[in-house]
Protein backbone atom coordinates (compact mmCIF):
# COMPACT_ATOMS: atom_id res chain seq x y z
CA UNK A 1 0.00 0.00 0.00
CA UNK A 2 1.58 3.48 -1.22
CA UNK A 3 0.58 6.65 0.17
CA UNK A 4 1.81 9.88 -1.32
CA UNK A 5 3.25 11.86 1.46
CA UNK A 6 2.89 15.81 1.46
CA UNK A 7 5.77 16.20 4.19
CA UNK A 8 8.98 16.40 2.26
CA UNK A 9 12.49 16.76 4.41
CA UNK A 10 15.94 16.99 4.25
CA UNK A 11 16.68 15.48 7.58
CA UNK A 12 19.24 12.39 7.10
CA UNK A 13 17.36 9.19 5.24
CA UNK A 14 20.22 6.72 6.01
CA UNK A 15 20.50 5.57 2.28
CA UNK A 16 21.63 7.70 -0.82
CA UNK A 17 19.14 10.12 -2.44
CA UNK A 18 18.59 9.40 -6.14
CA UNK A 19 18.63 11.91 -8.88
CA UNK A 20 16.17 11.24 -11.24
CA UNK A 21 12.44 11.86 -11.10
CA UNK A 22 10.82 10.19 -8.34
CA UNK A 23 7.67 11.02 -6.45
CA UNK A 24 7.90 11.21 -2.53
CA UNK A 25 5.94 7.71 -0.79
CA UNK A 26 6.01 6.31 2.48
CA UNK A 27 6.08 2.72 1.49
CA UNK A 28 4.73 -0.36 3.32
CA UNK A 29 6.70 -3.10 2.38
CA UNK A 30 7.08 -6.00 4.02
CA UNK A 31 7.82 -4.37 7.46
CA UNK A 32 10.05 -1.76 5.70
CA UNK A 33 8.86 1.94 6.05
CA UNK A 34 11.11 3.52 3.35
CA UNK A 35 11.13 6.95 2.36
CA UNK A 36 12.00 8.00 -1.25
CA UNK A 37 13.35 10.90 -3.02
CA UNK A 38 11.49 13.87 -4.14
CA UNK A 39 10.41 15.47 -8.01
CA UNK A 40 13.80 16.86 -9.31
CA UNK A 41 11.37 19.63 -11.68
CA UNK A 42 10.31 22.39 -10.45
CA UNK A 43 6.53 22.25 -11.09
CA UNK A 44 4.53 24.56 -8.88
CA UNK A 45 5.82 27.79 -6.33
CA UNK A 46 6.14 25.81 -3.04
CA UNK A 47 8.97 23.16 -4.97
CA UNK A 48 10.82 26.32 -4.84
CA UNK A 49 10.77 26.23 -1.04
CA UNK A 50 11.77 22.98 -1.87
CA UNK A 51 15.29 24.23 -3.33
CA UNK A 52 15.71 25.50 -0.17
CA UNK A 53 15.64 22.22 2.03
CA UNK A 54 18.26 22.42 4.58
CA UNK A 55 19.66 25.85 3.53
CA UNK A 56 19.71 29.11 5.44
CA UNK A 57 16.41 30.68 5.03
CA UNK A 58 14.45 34.01 5.70
CA UNK A 59 10.91 33.97 6.78
CA UNK A 60 8.60 36.96 6.92
CA UNK A 61 6.20 36.48 9.14
CA UNK A 62 3.18 38.26 10.52
CA UNK A 63 3.03 40.50 13.07
CA UNK A 64 6.17 41.63 12.64
CA UNK A 65 8.25 39.14 12.71
CA UNK A 66 11.15 37.90 11.02
CA UNK A 67 13.04 34.47 11.13
CA UNK A 68 16.46 33.47 10.06
CA UNK A 69 16.89 29.29 10.23
CA UNK A 70 17.61 26.32 8.39
CA UNK A 71 15.13 24.88 6.92
CA UNK A 72 14.41 20.84 8.11
CA UNK A 73 11.33 20.42 6.81
CA UNK A 74 7.87 21.97 5.54
CA UNK A 75 4.30 20.75 4.45
CA UNK A 76 2.15 22.32 2.26
CA UNK A 77 0.29 24.65 4.61
CA UNK A 78 3.72 26.35 5.19
CA UNK A 79 4.43 24.15 8.84
CA UNK A 80 7.97 24.38 9.00
CA UNK A 81 10.64 23.20 10.91
CA UNK A 82 13.81 25.40 11.17
CA UNK A 83 17.25 24.69 13.14
CA UNK A 84 18.65 27.66 14.65
CA UNK A 85 16.66 30.00 14.60
CA UNK A 86 16.87 33.93 15.45
CA UNK A 87 13.67 35.52 15.25
CA UNK A 88 13.14 39.37 15.12
CA UNK A 89 10.76 41.24 16.38
CA UNK A 90 10.24 45.04 15.17
CA UNK A 91 8.15 47.15 17.32
CA UNK A 92 7.80 50.99 16.09
CA UNK A 93 7.71 53.43 18.68
CA UNK A 94 6.41 57.11 18.62
CA UNK A 95 8.70 60.04 20.21
CA UNK A 96 6.12 61.73 22.00
CA UNK A 97 7.84 65.21 21.53
CA UNK A 98 9.47 65.06 18.35
CA UNK A 99 6.57 62.02 16.43
CA UNK A 100 9.67 60.68 15.24
CA UNK A 101 9.25 56.74 14.62
CA UNK A 102 11.64 54.87 16.39
CA UNK A 103 12.11 51.21 15.25
CA UNK A 104 13.11 48.60 17.48
CA UNK A 105 13.77 45.34 17.25
CA UNK A 106 14.10 41.77 19.73
CA UNK A 107 15.97 38.63 18.87
CA UNK A 108 15.81 35.62 20.41
CA UNK A 109 17.47 32.41 19.50
CA UNK A 110 16.06 29.51 19.60
CA UNK A 111 17.27 25.77 18.68
CA UNK A 112 14.60 23.67 17.21
CA UNK A 113 11.79 24.89 16.22
CA UNK A 114 8.10 23.98 14.71
CA UNK A 115 6.43 26.89 12.72
CA UNK A 116 2.47 27.19 12.13
CA UNK A 117 1.71 28.15 8.91
CA UNK A 118 -0.45 29.97 8.58
CA UNK A 119 1.76 32.84 10.37
CA UNK A 120 4.01 32.69 7.14
CA UNK A 121 3.88 35.67 4.69
CA UNK A 122 6.98 35.04 2.85
CA UNK A 123 10.13 32.33 2.71
CA UNK A 124 13.39 33.80 0.76
CA UNK A 125 16.73 32.78 0.52
CA UNK A 126 18.72 34.75 3.64
CA UNK A 127 18.73 38.84 3.22
CA UNK A 128 22.26 40.21 2.62
CA UNK A 129 22.30 42.84 4.70
CA UNK A 130 23.80 46.08 2.71
CA UNK B 1 -13.00 0.95 15.45
CA UNK B 2 -13.38 3.36 17.59
CA UNK B 3 -9.86 4.23 18.09
CA UNK B 4 -7.01 3.80 15.64
CA UNK B 5 -3.42 4.63 17.43
CA UNK B 6 -4.90 7.65 18.89
CA UNK B 7 -6.92 9.43 16.75
CA UNK B 8 -10.74 9.76 16.62
CA UNK B 9 -10.99 8.92 13.02
CA UNK B 10 -9.87 7.79 9.83
CA UNK B 11 -10.32 11.47 8.58
CA UNK B 12 -7.80 12.61 11.25
CA UNK B 13 -5.55 10.31 10.95
CA UNK B 14 -5.19 11.13 6.97
CA UNK B 15 -5.00 14.81 7.77
CA UNK B 16 -2.32 14.38 10.11
CA UNK B 17 -0.35 12.02 8.06
CA UNK B 18 0.02 14.37 5.67
CA UNK B 19 1.00 17.00 7.29
CA UNK B 20 4.15 18.10 9.90
CA UNK B 21 1.46 17.90 12.85
CA UNK B 22 2.80 14.02 12.91
CA UNK B 23 6.00 15.37 14.38
CA UNK B 24 3.64 17.53 16.85
CA UNK B 25 2.05 14.10 18.04
CA UNK B 26 5.44 12.37 18.51
CA UNK B 27 5.95 15.12 21.36
CA UNK B 28 3.30 13.74 23.36
CA UNK B 29 4.90 13.10 26.75
CA UNK B 30 7.36 15.75 26.37
CA UNK B 31 7.88 19.05 27.87
CA UNK B 32 7.71 21.77 25.54
CA UNK B 33 7.03 25.21 25.14
CA UNK B 34 4.11 26.52 22.44
CA UNK B 35 4.36 29.89 21.48
CA UNK B 36 0.84 31.37 21.16
CA UNK B 37 -0.67 33.68 18.31
CA UNK B 38 -1.23 36.21 21.50
CA UNK B 39 2.49 36.22 22.26
CA UNK B 40 2.16 34.30 25.51
CA UNK B 41 3.21 31.04 26.30
CA UNK B 42 2.61 27.87 27.99
CA UNK B 43 5.01 25.54 29.07
CA UNK B 44 4.16 22.03 30.11
CA UNK B 45 3.41 18.41 29.13
CA UNK B 46 2.22 17.48 25.95
CA UNK B 47 -0.70 15.19 26.91
CA UNK B 48 -1.84 15.53 23.31
CA UNK B 49 -1.94 17.02 19.71
CA UNK B 50 -4.77 16.27 16.94
CA UNK B 51 -5.19 16.75 13.17
CA UNK B 52 -6.19 20.50 13.74
CA UNK B 53 -3.07 21.24 15.89
CA UNK B 54 -5.01 21.54 19.32
CA UNK B 55 -2.86 21.14 22.13
CA UNK B 56 -3.61 19.74 25.25
CA UNK B 57 -1.14 20.41 27.77
CA UNK B 58 -0.63 19.32 31.86
CA UNK B 59 1.48 21.07 34.55
CA UNK B 60 1.76 24.38 32.90
CA UNK B 61 3.51 27.17 33.43
CA UNK B 62 1.61 30.13 31.11
CA UNK B 63 3.71 33.54 30.57
CA UNK B 64 1.14 36.09 29.36
CA UNK B 65 2.14 38.94 27.34
CA UNK B 66 3.25 40.79 29.74
CA UNK B 67 5.36 38.65 31.64
CA UNK B 68 2.76 37.76 34.46
CA UNK B 69 3.20 34.11 35.35
CA UNK B 70 0.25 31.83 36.02
CA UNK B 71 0.03 28.18 37.14
CA UNK B 72 -2.63 25.81 35.11
CA UNK B 73 -3.11 21.90 35.73
CA UNK B 74 -4.75 22.02 32.28
CA UNK B 75 -4.58 23.95 29.23
CA UNK B 76 -6.65 23.19 26.05
CA UNK B 77 -4.88 25.66 22.86
CA UNK B 78 -7.14 25.77 19.64
CA UNK B 79 -4.29 24.68 16.53
CA UNK B 80 -5.27 28.60 15.42
CA UNK B 81 -3.37 30.03 18.30
CA UNK B 82 -0.55 28.37 18.07
CA UNK B 83 2.11 30.35 16.73
CA UNK B 84 5.87 28.30 16.93
CA UNK B 85 6.22 25.04 19.18
CA UNK B 86 9.96 24.47 20.64
CA UNK B 87 11.32 20.86 19.90
CA UNK B 88 12.97 19.86 22.83
CA UNK B 89 17.13 19.63 21.80
CA UNK B 90 17.55 15.89 22.02
CA UNK B 91 14.14 14.70 19.66
CA UNK B 92 15.42 13.33 16.34
CA UNK B 93 12.63 14.26 14.12
CA UNK B 94 12.87 11.61 11.49
CA UNK B 95 12.49 9.40 14.14
CA UNK B 96 9.53 10.14 15.85
CA UNK B 97 7.97 11.16 12.25
CA UNK B 98 9.11 7.62 11.14
CA UNK B 99 7.53 5.98 14.69
CA UNK B 100 4.46 8.03 14.49
CA UNK B 101 3.60 6.82 10.94
CA UNK B 102 4.83 2.78 11.98
CA UNK B 103 2.48 3.13 15.27
CA UNK B 104 -0.33 3.92 12.79
CA UNK B 105 0.09 1.12 9.58
CA UNK B 106 0.43 -1.50 12.68
CA UNK B 107 -2.92 -0.32 14.43
CA UNK B 108 -4.35 -0.50 10.64
CA UNK B 109 -2.85 -4.10 9.31
CA UNK B 110 -3.86 -5.18 13.03
CA UNK B 111 -7.64 -4.25 12.26
CA UNK B 112 -7.88 -6.53 9.18
CA UNK B 113 -5.58 -5.77 6.47
CA UNK B 114 -3.94 -7.74 4.15
CA UNK B 115 -2.53 -10.83 5.50
CA UNK B 116 0.72 -10.00 3.94
CA UNK B 117 1.22 -6.98 5.55
CA UNK B 118 0.03 -8.08 8.76
CA UNK B 119 2.46 -7.32 11.52
CA UNK B 120 2.90 -8.38 15.56
CA UNK B 121 1.17 -5.62 17.13
CA UNK B 122 3.81 -4.62 19.76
Amino acid sequence: METEASIITSLPLGFPTCLFELKMHIYLKRQQMLFCCTTNTVEEPLDLIRLSLDERIYVKMRNDRELRGRLHAYDQHLNMILGDVEETVTTVEIDEETYEELYKSTKRNIPMLFVRGDGVVLVAPPLRVG
Amino acid sequence: IHLVAGFSSIRERTIAENSLVILLQGLQGQVTTVDLRDESTARGHVVNVDAFMNIRLKKVLHRDRRGRLTQLEDLFVTGRNVRYVHIPDHMDIMETIQGQLAKSHRVRNFAGGRKEYAKKKS
